[in-house]
């Protein structure tokens, strides 16, 4: 993971759709980001299918989603997951940066290098088999994607009307990226996101790309890194109980039963990335638990500032803090 | 008396104007590339005149050097985020993505699509290209920019496996050729058109005859005279017919409406739009300049446009009024240009308001689609011709600069066109379909 500590306090609490039904009408999903959002919750993270589930609809594509509900929040982050084996880093770079700018730097990038045989057989085309060496394109994607977000300098884009300047061509650069998997030259045709780089969301154990990810999500408790937990509550013990037994195969992270105190007191982290498997279960733990947690006003406008990461340098702007930068690569 | 079909409106939005100055106009906003709030205004702007579609055009390369030339062309928001941002913003409005099967996968490119048709309520479009740009290649891991006709193959082929996807409903489709290897099935509902609406641009024979076999929509570069708009037009419905689709394909070319109250001030406007051009100093003979999409292009110089007329215009000052003697010398094209000129500026070369240098240095590159300049009247008077001589079925509105051209048609043009019974007073449906007047395919 790369540096830069938690400076915020409270807890911060993401909210991960990967287990819900988001195939109703756009107007459902759009109902639920912003009750979420007033209840203040962090962020939400929206799945994504590069293949048809093997029960039932598929969400749509997280980008699409992502800049939709973009429009219709202000505050709440919005991290989308796209798969580095199933994607041009090119293409991504310009959605997650173009998001950024859509939602005023309030976007993630939950960056998955996992591969699977139904999304290999929906992506082979000449010059390109996803199951062939994933790995070395997991590991050279994500720098790449932030070096293309790094292409424009933050002043690049100057558009005087009175000299007819419109970009400041000494300050847009070429990325010249030569891999093993990956050739791309750049510049980036959008302009350095709000946040510099949005944030990059890994699982702890996606080695790929963990390297190189802001934030990364454990199944347990990990110092420094955020705790995927799983609530089941109800108004008593033993109907939460039920629940859960009911839940089958669960998602997966720190399971949490109980009523809403039990389960607030049940975390075991700052900063905790729920996930849900019904809307019931969603809006349960917005109504009943989220009131109950530390959540002081967020200290920042854009996701980066809400979750208490620093800023990142330019790579190629010539006079900043070289050793920003060295932590940085 | 009104045309015998439907007129259709979409608006072309660059944010830095179709103008190549568009962006230094006073009330132009000049970062509107970025200010997704302005663009979801401009794009309520031509919902509430009853466009069919908002366009977002692309291009997967950056070259600054194109700032003087084509600013639009160096960055933008991409077109999927920006179209699900505006369908979050209107109700009716179809909006229109730019996606080039050459540097995307076919299943990602359909679920895309499918997506944005589910999340709009059915009024996507894709508008298919298959951009000759070698810098994209670049981008996409690419050593070489493929020829034309492999392209094209590629192109058609991914628009079968994207039909076949969003046809697929559970089951799989099991895509093989020498190209691709795509199972399915895509895992989404079938959009709500069931295929997105699709466009084609393009004067080449491949590009005709896709658009005729495929398309919904196409649309051409200008064409410099009435004989070759008709010709176009004509060659697209004769390809259609072959497919029985001559009732279903729209043509639709590109059109810049300079438009103001009165005829003098819109000339005054187009004058004070070109104004703002950053010229290039006069160098080498026969240097040319890189346009971005639309190719090579002359450099904004005498040079250039003595090239272009066939005399010796250099030295001179670009404000100072051309001699008679020397526009009568100019070449059988620069008689063509002078026509142009005199057409857009009233200016001719012995009236009472005479040529300039400068004007001659404005009609030497290509333009991107054809202007017109005047009164609301005299606009409506151009649109009406082409409706009803067959050289269109509908119109891009290219705007000059934004937000202010989008504003002056919408409010000084659409109203005539809607008293003179060519173009829609109120939608008759909620897709893009239904502004069309086609029907939602059968599942193949």
């Amino acid at each position: 993971m790369r540096s830069g500590a938690y400076s915020s306090s409270a807890t911060i609490v993401g909210y991960h759709l990967s287990g819900m039904d988001l195939t109703g009408p756009s107007s459902e999903l759009v109902a639920t980001a912003c009750a979420v959002e007033k209840a203040g919750a962090d962020y939400l993270v929206l799945p994504d299918r590069t293949a048809a589930m093997p029960d039932g609809a598929s969400p749509p594509t997280a980008l699409i989603a992502g800049a939709f509900l973009a429009a219709h929040t202000s505050e709440i982050g919005i991290v989308v997951t796209a798969a580095t084996g199933y994607h041009e880093p090119y293409s991504l770079a310009r959605q997650i940066a173009s998001l950024d700018h859509i939602s005023a730097g309030r976007v993630g990038w939950f960056a998955d290098s996992a591969t699977d045989a139904a999304s290999d057989a929906n992506h082979r085309r000449e010059g390109h088999d996803p199951a062939a060496a994933p790995e070395t394109r997991a590991l050279e994607f994500v720098p790449l994607v932030r070096d293309l977000w790094d292409s424009w300098e933050d002043d690049a884009f100057v558009h005087e009307k009175d000299t007819g300047r419109f970009v400041d061509p000494a300050k847009i650069h070429v990325v010249d990226h030569v891999g093993t998997a990956l050739a791309v030259r750049g510049p980036l045709n959008v302009i350095r996101p709000p946040q510099g780089h949005p944030v990059v969301f890994a699982r702890a154990a996606d080695t790929s790309v963990a390297h190189h990810a802001d934030v990364l999500v454990s199944d347990v408790p990990q110092q420094g890194h955020v705790l995927a937990v799983e609530p089941f509550v109800a108004a008593d013990e033993a109907a939460a109980r039920e629940l859960h037994a009911a839940a089958g195969s669960p998602a997966g992270g720190d399971v949490l039963v109980g009523t809403p105190e039990q389960v607030a007191a049940q975390l075991r982290a700052r900063h905790v990335l729920v996930r849900f498997t019904t809307r019931a279960q969603l809006v349960a733990f917005t109504t009943h638990v989220l009131p109950l947690l530390d959540k002081s006003a967020p200290t920042g406008a854009t996701l980066r500032e809400r979750l208490g990461l620093p800023a990142v340098a330019n790579r190629f702007a010539p006079t900043q803090d070289k050793e920003l930068i060295g932590n940085a690569r | 008396m009104p045309a015998d079909r439907e007129l259709h409106l979409g608006l072309m939005f660059w944010a830095t104007g179709t103008h190549q100055a568009g962006w230094r106009h006073p009330d132009a906003s000049a970062d509107a590339a970025y200010d997704i709030e302005l663009i979801q205004e401009v794009c309520r702007t031509a919902e509430r005149a009853k466009f069919d579609f908002a366009f977002l055009g692309d291009r997967l390369a950056c070259d600054p050097a194109l700032q003087h030339s084509n600013p639009a062309q160096i960055s933008r928001l991409e077109p999927f985020a920006t179209a699900a941002a505006i369908a979050a913003a209107t109700t009716h409005i179809g909006v229109v993505v730019t996606a080039n099967p050459t540097y995307s996968d076919p299943f990602g490119v359909a679920r895309n699509l499918a997506s944005l048709d589910h999340i709009s309520g059915g009024r996507a479009a894709w508008n298919l290209v298959t951009g000759a740009d070698a810098a994209a290649a670049l981008n996409y891991s690419r050593d070489q920019h493929w020829d034309t006709q492999k392209r094209y193959d590629w192109a058609e082929e991914t628009l079968e496996i994207a039909r076949a996807l969003w046809d697929s409903g559970d089951q799989p489709i099991n895509h093989r050729s020498e190209y691709f290897s795509i199972d399915g099935p895509l895992g989404l509902p079938r959009p709500p058109q069931g295929h997105v609406v699709l466009l084609n641009a393009g004067t080449s024979d491949q590009a005709r005859e896709l658009g005729a076999r495929q398309a919904d929509m196409v649309f051409a570069g200008p064409q410099p005279t009435l004989a070759k708009r008709k010709e176009y037009y004509a060659d697209i419905k004769a390809r259609a017919a072959k497919y029985g689709r001559e009732d279903h394909v729209t043509v639709m070319p590109g059109l810049t409406p300079i438009v103001a109250p009165t005829t003098e001030e819109a000339v005054a406007l187009h004058d004070q739009l070109n104004s703002l051009i950053v010229l290039d100093p006069e160098v080498e003979v026969g240097e040319v300049v890189r346009a971005g999409g639309i190719g090579e292009g002359f450099k904004r110089n005498l040079v250039s446009a003595s090239e272009a007329f066939g005399v010796n215009l250099r030295g001179n000052d670009l404000n100072a009024v051309v001699p008679a003697e020397t526009l009568a010398r100019v070449s059988e094209d620069g008689r063509r240009r002078l026509a142009e000129i005199t057409r857009l500026t009233r200016r001719t070369a012995d009236g009472p308001e005479r040529i300039t240098y400068a004007d001659l240095v404005h009609a030497t590159p290509q333009q991107l689609s054809h202007v017109v300049v005047g009164n609301p009247e005299e606009i409506a008077d151009e649109i009406q011709l082409w409706l009803e001589e067959r050289m269109a079925d509908g119109f891009n509105i290219y705007p000059a600069y934004v937000p202010g051209s989008v504003t002056a048609f919408t409010e000084l043009v659409v109203p005539v066109l809607q008293r003179r019974g060519l173009f829609r007073k109120d939608y008759r449906g909620r897709t893009l379909r239904d502004h069309l007047g086609l029907a939602v395919p059968a599942v193949r």
